[in-house]
């Protein structure tokens, strides 16, 4: 199922969302132009312009190397944390630029959550994980606490793997259950934006599974950016596509459309498996 | 299948040289530490043993014999033209001597506590039952035989008998009840001198302090003035009282005293308030001498200390140690956690840094006696007098801060061990893993709140390990000390119930400082080495307890932040 190296397309899951869309239909969420991004002299980004829909899962494929996992963090800013980085061009969330000065940018994280390819739980208990963020916001009450740390897990599909023993260390659960532990930290904060950096490329098939389940759930209230190798990850969870290759957005449309009558050469050998 | 010899070359070629330099040198390390302490361990642990006491009849060739009574301290070889050449008549025959030091004690009575004898002319040597070792506040140890006990000068009990009879028996035990008495009226005493007088004295000085400063402030007025007269008159009125009851008791712990024959057949007369134990050796079981083993190894770590340090206990040098050793850690912690923070995370990493991390580095390589040097000079002689001069202008010139005490030594121990706190925390910080950090910056976290509530936490580890290398050094280290607080005798303990209970500014005693003033400032040097031993032994305890400690606090943090290896 995750087995990347058999580059047929999953056709059931591609039925799944027959229903044809339309990006010009959609509400926009984030907003990209003329994005540049420099690793020192390195361009790795080079201009991307883009939208990301609103309550939408979007997906970004391509090689190894491709930017996309760059352009992800550009959404939340956490290139800011390479010395060297240096980005032109703009991005907007609900039509703010967040490159603006002066963009508290604790505080566009917690509206641009993030979860990353590996597991990161604190080392701290399950609920502490997921109660982490509202405590940053200095929410201490115990009864609203308990109350966001039921509705994250069980957002996160969680709560009753974990429900009996939420005061145990994090750190004893297994890699899938972790990886939604951390969905469901980041789902606590009630984001407006998921960004999802290959979230099951640590985990196992079932594991795997369970994550592209939850963020079929989790798309009704977040809108979802997710960067995925597995091309058929891709087109069984997202709703959008976009693939890009050596720092250029090359074609960005609706992810049935693109898996199945792509509109450049490059995205079509690229998804048949000629090369990457 | 046929062994095939090896060659020579074939065998350095597989590496088993090194692997043999290895095992060796690790089995010379082990072999040494171990020796050490049980060196230490045997010389410091048998001091406290009640030796048996030998009497015996001396009579060195060509000199007039006498009686000697002592404990045997130990035994050497010496050939026998050395001792011809000091003059002691030896016959031909011998090429080597037995010389033994023995404790003779009674130093009030021979003016010294031991003296070498000649196993050789030792003769008639035997362990009297009634024979008893008494220990005293003063003077040492003395040996003899109980002839009687008197109280108010009048005799209660007396006794002609050298050998265990019924008579001699019933004086031994009317004098243990006098001394079980005096011990107890003793307690009472040291109660109100040190703590009820030491209260009053205490007040006294406060309200001397708080007249001062009315007056260096101007506002002394005649109805300030007469406050003070009188809380002070109310201190005289129960120092009056207390002076009374010591008077009363000083009466009380003089009535008895005893008379013992020593081994020069001389008679001589002691009060029993001068004795802390009494007991005769030769008539303990083995049972008996262990129960009196422990009981004076209680009191070498609880007592405090006698006789210039040469007898008695230790406790308020222990006591230092730790206390300095716990404040030390208290300020170095904090600073050197802040500052391998800001070296870490928040400092770019140009070349300033890379100076900065050289010279905290080489910090760690100062001999501890410059520090000793700087803390004098810029904490006891600079800030000190500041804050003197700021803060306590009524206790000039006497120095309140501006001389060596608990804190300035702490603060200069914290400055010679914060190198290696933060090198250890800059060491911890590199290891959190990225992903950690970015998944709470991903949370809307600012980059202190990621630092405080996730990085330290996980970098806990390291940092307590940082704490316990400065342990382990700054327990140990002396020279500095003796120039910023370390005294001899303490007066008291740092900490007491007199406000405000923990006294930064007084000087203190530390067990390092302790074996080199017992060991090589002490005028009586043979009883004072088991003690120099028992203390080194102490000491080596004290560090490891204190490491042992942090090392469990450790392992319990690394425990609780275990790695996130997936």
């Amino acid at each position: 199922m995750s087995d990347a190296k058999t580059h047929s397309i999953d056709i059931s899951a591609m039925q799944r969302s027959q229903k044809a869309l339309r990006i010009e239909d959609e509400k926009v969420c984030l907003s990209v132009n003329d994005l540049h991004l420099y690793y020192g002299d390195k361009e790795a980004l080079k201009g991307v312009n883009m939208v990301i829909p609103e309550k939408k899962v979007t997906a970004f494929i391509g090689p190894s190397g491709c930017g996309k996992s760059t352009l992800l963090r550009c959404f939340n800013r956490m290139n800011d944390l390479v010395d060297t980085c240096r980005i032109t061009g703009e991005i907007n969330l609900h039509n703010e630029n967040i490159y603006a000065k002066g963009t508290d940018v604790a505080e566009l994280r917690r509206r641009v959550g993030m979860v990353f390819q590996k597991p990161n739980p604190f080392p701290k208990s399950i609920y502490e994980n997921v109660a982490y963020g509202l405590r940053i916001q200095g929410i201490n009450k115990k009864r609203l606490l308990d109350e966001t740390v039921e509705w994250a897990l069980r957002s996160a599909a969680l709560w009753d793997e974990v429900k009996d023993r939420l005061h145990e260390s994090a750190l004893g659960m297994s890699g899938g259950q972790q990886q939604r532990l951390v969905i469901a930290r980041t789902v606590a904060v009630k984001p407006e934006v998921l960004l999802l950096d290959e979230p099951a490329s640590a985990l196992d098939p079932i594991s795997t599974l369970k994550i592209e389940e939850l963020i079929h759930e989790l798309k009704n209230e977040f809108t979802i950016a997710i960067v995925t190798h597995n091309m058929q990850q891709a087109a069984r969870v997202s709703d959008y596509t976009a693939f890009m290759y050596l720092g250029d957005l090359v074609e960005f449309g609706d992810t049935n459309t693109l898996f199945t009558n792509p509109d450049k050469q490059q995205t079509e050998d690229y998804i048949t498996g000629r090369y990457g | 299948m046929k062994m095939k010899k090896k060659s020579v070359s074939e065998w350095v070629k597989a590496g088993d040289p090194w692997v043999w330099l290895n095992a060796g040198a690790v089995a010379i390390s082990v072999i040494m530490v171990i020796g050490l302490l049980l060196l230490i361990a045997v010389r410091g642990l048998g001091h406290f043993w009640p030796a048996d006491v030998v009497e015996a009849n001396y009579a060195l060739p060509g000199q007039p014999a006498y009686n000697i009574v002592a404990e045997r301290v130990e035994s050497v070889e010496v050939p026998a033209a050395q001792l011809r050449e000091a003059g002691i008549d030896i016959p031909d025959e011998h090429q080597l001597m037995q010389r033994t030091l023995m404790k003779t004690g009674n130093r009030d009575v021979y003016g010294s506590d031991f003296r070498w004898v000649l196993d050789e002319y030792l003769t008639d040597i035997k362990r009297p039952e009634m024979l008893f070792t008494a220990e005293r506040y003063e003077w040492g140890n003395l040996y003899g035989y109980l002839q009687a006990v008197k109280e108010n000068g009048q005799v209660v009990s007396e006794t002609a008998d050298l050998e265990p009879t019924a008579s001699a028996l019933a004086t031994w035990q009317v004098f243990e009840k006098s001394i079980e008495r005096a011990a107890k009226i003793h307690e009472d005493i040291y109660k109100v001198e040190k703590k009820d007088i030491g209260r009053i004295n205490y007040g006294l000085e406060r309200i001397r302090l708080k007249q001062r400063s009315l007056e260096l402030e101007g506002k002394l007025t005649p109805a300030a003035e007469a406050d003070l007269a009188a809380e002070r008159s109310q201190y005289d009125e129960e120092y009056k009282g207390l002076q009374q009851s010591l008077i009363d008791l000083y009466g009380e712990i003089n009535r008895d005293s005893v008379v013992v024959k020593v081994m020069d057949g001389s008679i001589h007369e002691i009060p029993v308030a001068k004795i802390v134990h009494a007991y005769r050796a030769n008539a303990m079981g083995v049972p008996e001498k262990i129960g009196f083993y422990f009981v004076k190894l209680w009191e070498f770590l609880t007592d405090e200390p006698r006789e210039a340090n040469t007898e008695g206990g230790v406790f308020p040098a222990i006591f230092g140690t730790v206390m300095m050793v716990l404040l030390m850690t208290i300020l170095v912690t904090p600073f050197g956690v802040v500052a391998a923070v800001y070296l870490r995370e928040y400092a770019s990493q140009g070349w300033v840094t890379r100076i900065i991390r050289i010279a905290v580095n080489n910090l760690a390589g100062v001999p501890s006696i410059v520090y000793g040097v700087f803390g004098l000079g810029f904490f006891v002689y600079f800030l000190g007098s500041g804050i003197d001069q700021a803060f306590f202008p009524e206790a000039l010139p006497s120095p309140t801060f501006g001389t060596g005490g608990l804190m300035w030594a702490s603060v200069t121990l914290a400055l010679l061990t914060l190198p290696v706190v933060i090198v250890a925390t800059e060491e911890g910080l590199a290891r959190i893993p990225r992903n950690v950090r970015e998944g709470s910056l991903a949370l809307g976290a600012t980059k202190a709140e990621t630092l405080w509530r996730v990085v330290l936490p996980m970098a806990s580890p390291a940092i307590m390990t940082g704490v316990i290398l400065a342990v382990a050094r700054a327990a140990g280290e002396v020279a500095p000390l003796m120039l910023v607080g370390v005294v001899k005798l303490a007066p008291s303990l740092p900490l007491d119930g007199n406000y405000p209970y923990i006294h930064l500014d007084q000087k203190f005693m530390h067990l390092g400082f302790h074996i080199y003033d017992v060991g090589f400032q002490s005028p009586n040097v043979e009883a004072a080495r088991p003690l120099v031993y028992a203390t080194a032994l102490l000491l080596v305890i004290v560090i490891a307890l204190l490491n042992l400690s942090a090392v469990t606090i450790r392992n319990h943090l690394r425990e609780k932040y275990k790695s996130l290896e997936m």
